[in-house]
């Protein structure tokens, strides 16, 4: 194992009167991929700025392997972030960028010819990173965050901009890199990606921790099936529901969705009240009904501990 | 440090803004020469003339001070902005996580370009004014003696003016308003206080950081091209404490302020 531990303890950001994270606590083990889970805005990105010194927690501590980034010896030879596809130099060659990177964590030069076969960009590196699209400008930050070898890695959003090519290439990426023992954070708001490629889970809204740990027992936590009902009478079926108490959502003017409920109760349910049904699937106790159940408040809304 | 000092020094050596600045100093410095000639030609009563009296040698020999006034300062400023302006401060940041390093490999990478950039001032002046002098009728060797009068002054104004204007760039952090402040405030605010404080108080304003400069590179503006005519400046060492004054607070309180804030 090669990987650090990152703690977060009783982490808490104001930003004038708004509070950005309250209070969060969680641990991000080494050898696995971690996914850091929240809607825009519920304080991911500023967590991971904390912890990388570049923004001051209002209270609370973030360490990476019993130590506050600032303190690490060789900050980028331990700790590779990518946090945002745009800070760059628009004239600057990418290979020119990623020795600035390797004189400044004082690593060997070489490495930048290295990392950009590693990301795929050997034939772009004399180019200049204005003439880079989007998803190539996140292969060029992963590519500066590997400079060092580090064994720990923070990604916030790193999908943005890949096209579905890259998004398979960066999930199979990082599970090679945990496979050696490294850290994994990755923050993301798309869950059908992430689903596939997280090994443990911390689910955050609104700054505060909603849900932690392995991704098998977040959803056994849950352990609660999610039916999808297409139905040309949703408006009597969302009463039906509400009066029966049942958890909804109405998820489109025809689809409701119904948690917690097996296909064995809510079909009799709907024959005994005569709905009439173009379409009923189980979709199980998914990524994304987990979230939205735990960050939508409407069932959820205290932590999840497994076990 | 080191670490940090060379990347800087990658860094400045590919943003091109910084290149087109360097560069000017070449045609600028043409033109303090030809202010030369045309200076002493004046003191003739001619267009042009070889420099003949002490002052007019060593303007001469200072001429590129014409463009690094202000060029200077915007290096420094550019240095410090771009990082705001890129985004790359998060990379740098991230790179180098105690801030002061950064500050401090800023401060030597930019002394170092601002000695480079007076070393290519005088460069010119001696591939282009010497044989232009020469050709005016003036004596090369009573030229060149005064190049130890000279370059001194010249360096240490030049390393100065870019602190100056590197405090000034990360106090403002917006590259616009670093270059206006530096430069519109020292060529237009400060000549309208001069004036203000000559005509009203009777007050010889000499503490600015364009007089101050001027005062360390005494031997050049004494001149006259600088607009200092009309101020009695202080001496070299003086004017050399005050403008490390104009670069010390500025990246002081820039430091305290806005350089160790959050980057978010």
């Amino acid at each position: 194992m090669r990987g650090l531990p990152i703690e977060i303890k009783g982490l808490s950001k104001h930003f004038g009167s708004v509070l950005a994270v309250d209070n969060l606590a969680f641990t991000v083990e080494p050898g696995r991929v971690t996914g850091f889970l929240g809607p825009n805005g519920s304080g991911k990105t500023t967590t991971l700025r904390m912890l990388l010194g570049l923004v001051n927690p209002s209270s609370g501590e973030a360490t990476i392997g019993g130590k506050f980034y600032r303190d690490l010896q060789h900050p980028s030879g331990t700790v590779g972030a990518v946090l945002e596809a745009t800070s760059f130099h628009p004239a600057r060659r990418a290979r020119t960028h990623l020795r600035m990177v390797a004189r400044a964590g004082g690593h060997d030069e070489a490495r930048a010819d290295i990392v950009l076969d590693l990301v795929g960009l050997t034939a772009d590196a004399k180019r200049k990173v204005s003439g880079f699209s989007m998803g190539m400008r996140q292969r060029l930050e992963l590519a500066g965050a590997l400079v060092g070898d580090p064994d720990v890695l923070i990604l916030d959003e790193p999908s943005n901009g890949l096209d579905p090519q890259g998004i398979a290439w960066l999930r199979e990426f990082m599970q090679y890199l945990a496979g050696e023992g490294r850290t994994i954070l990755v923050s993301s708001h798309l869950l059908a990606e992430m689903a596939q490629t997280i090994d443990n889970v911390v689910i955050v809204s609104k700054g505060q921790l909603k849900a932690e740990g392995t991704l098998e027992s977040v959803m056994g936590g849950v352990s609660e099936a999610t039916m999808h009902a297409r139905t040309p009478e949703a408006d009597r079926l969302c009463t039906i529901l509400s009066g029966a108490g049942s958890r909804f959502r109405r998820l489109a003017h025809d689809m409701v969705a119904v948690d917690g409920v097996t296909p064995e109760v809510l079909g009799p349910m709907l024959a005994a009240n005569q709905i009439v049904l173009y379409e009923l699937t189980n979709e199980g106790a998914d990524l994304e009904s987990i979230f939205l159940s735990v960050t939508s408040g409407l069932g959820f809304g205290d932590t999840v501990t497994p076990t | 440090m080191i670490n940090a000092v060379r990347s800087e020094l990658l860094k400045m050596r590919s943003m091109p803004g910084i290149w087109v600045t360097f560069g000017l100093t070449i045609p600028l410095t043409v033109l303090g020469l030809l202010l030369a000639f045309a200076t002493a030609g004046g003191f003739a009563g001619h267009t042009f003339s070889f420099v003949y009296t002490l002052a007019q040698k060593r303007q001469m020999l200072g001429a590129g001070y014409l463009g690094i006034q202000f060029l200077a300062p915007i290096l420094g400023v550019i240095c410090i902005t771009s990082e705001y302006r890129h985004k790359t401060i998060t990379t740098t940041v991230l790179l180098t996580p105690r801030r002061h390093q950064v500050l401090g490999a800023k401060i030597l990478v930019i002394a170092l370009w601002a000695v480079l950039m007076a070393a290519l001032s005088l460069v010119v002046v001696t591939a282009v004014g010497l044989p232009w002098n020469a050709g005016l009728g003036g004596v090369t060797s009573q030229v060149t003696s005064q190049y130890g009068a000279v370059i001194p002054g010249l360096l240490a104004a030049t390393v100065l003016l870019g602190l100056f204007g590197l405090g000034f760039g990360t106090l403002v952090k917006n590259q616009v308003a670093g270059i206006l402040i530096t430069i519109g405030g020292t060529f237009i605010l400060e000549q309208i206080l001069v004036a203000l404080a000559k005509q009203i108080f009777h007050y010889n304003l000499n503490w600015l950081p364009s007089a101050a400069a001027a005062s360390l590179a005494g031997a050049i503006s004494r001149g006259g091209f600088n607009g200092h005519e009309g101020v009695s400046l202080l001496n070299w060492w003086q004017g050399g404490i005050v403008m490390l004054g104009w670069g010390l607070v500025p990246l002081t309180l820039g430091y305290f302020t806005t350089f160790r804030r959050d980057v978010t």
